[in-house]
């Protein structure tokens, strides 16, 4: 049962997960690909929190393996970016992360997803007092 | 160019709280540049308000378009059937923008979503200095073309004050002193001799202490 929704932003290079990974995750997932993380706007990141994710996990190529050299150093300064604005609409910056994945490799991508999900189910907890 | 920088969301948000539609207004000069208030900027204020105003339950429709340029009439022009679905209209350009908006469209509600902030230099990605203050009697050619009002802090015309560190300011350490970069420079190229001559009390009339400045050309003028 989802319990909350998280927005993922990749570049397609990072993993091949579908449904059938997310299937037993507590959360509805609103996935969104890129041809390269670089050209993930904090726009993107800010209507996906819009859409109604309560978290946002943007997720690129290893700083060194980007197949655009440095797509995903760009996204990390658009998180940081979309961190300052929902922090300043009183949102925990945490809701909001970059991870740097090796090239399709999903399992790397689960992993980090699951360890997001529940980092941001903690904060929800938190905030509930439980 | 002029610099500008966008205003925190909260301050513009409870600004715009009467209203349910709002066009975002970029302008594609100087604060395009500047990456205060071109296309992306227009984009991401955009989905900040709509966002926040998500948040409070109260939802905002906005609309996005970015002009040529704001500070002129003939590229504002499209505005008024721009603006006609929406109740304000938030401008990212300059205050000029804003102001002209103001001026000619009397009927539009426009208000800043960045403040003006100087005339800078972009000397790296990321990065802006101010370098003139738009005083209107430059004295660049005295000082090397290194300008004391834009650069010194408390606008010496005289030299460096009793203050300075080190070829640093003392007002923040990490700005040179722009007095002790005028000396050096115009030691190393022979011309110390320019700083001895005596000059009348600057007119601080043209730099805006008049009331508000105009140009006028008349053989650019129509008609």
């Amino acid at each position: 049962m989802a319990v909350l929704t998280l927005g993922i932003l990749c570049c397609h290079y990072t993993n091949t997960a579908g449904e059938e990974d997310f299937k037993g995750l507590p959360a509805e997932i609103i996935m969104k690909r890129y041809p390269c993380s670089g050209h993930i706007e904090v726009a993107d990141i800010l209507r996906t929190f819009e859409e109604g994710a309560e978290a946002v996990l943007v997720a690129g190529c290893e700083k060194e393996a980007c197949h655009n050299l440095s797509g995903s150093v760009r996204a990390e300064k658009k998180v940081l970016g979309a961190r300052k604005i929902i922090e300043e609409l009183g949102l925990e910056g945490e809701r909001v992360k970059m991870v740097f994945l090796p090239r399709l490799d999903s399992g790397a991508f689960m992993t980090e997803t699951k360890a997001f999900l529940e980092k941001i189910l903690n904060l929800k907890s938190k905030e509930k007092g439980v | 160019m002029i610099i500008a920088e966008r205003r925190p969301i909260p301050e513009i948000a409870k600004v715009l709280e009467p209203y349910q539609r709002v066009l975002v207004l970029g302008c594609r000069g100087c604060v395009a540049i500047c990456s205060a208030g071109g296309d992306r900027e227009v984009e991401t204020m955009a989905a900040a308000l709509r966002l926040a105003r998500k948040l409070e339950g109260k939802p905002l429709e906005t609309g996005e378009a970015t002009l040529i340029r704001q500070c002129d009439p003939e590229y504002l022009a499209p505005l008024k059937e721009l603006a006609q679905d929406y109740e304000a209209v938030l401008s990212l350009a300059c205050g000029v923008g804003v102001n002209l908006i103001a001026d000619l469209y009397p009927q539009i509600r426009v208000y800043p979503g960045v403040d003006t902030t100087f005339y800078g230099a972009n000397p790296a990605l990321g990065e802006w200095q101010e370098k003139c203050r738009g005083c209107g009697d430059c004295i660049l050619d005295v000082t090397a073309g290194l300008c004391p009002i834009a650069r010194c802090a408390k606008n010496l015309l005289n030299g460096p004050c009793g203050g300075s560190q080190k070829g640093r300011c003392e007002i923040r350490p990490e700005v040179p002193c722009v007095w002790h970069q005028i000396y050096e420079r115009l030691s190393a190229r022979g011309e110390l001799d320019r700083l001895l001559a005596f000059f009348p009390a600057k007119d601080w009339r043209p730099a805006g202490h008049g009331g508000p400045r105009e140009r006028v050309r008349d053989d650019l003028r129509l008609g």
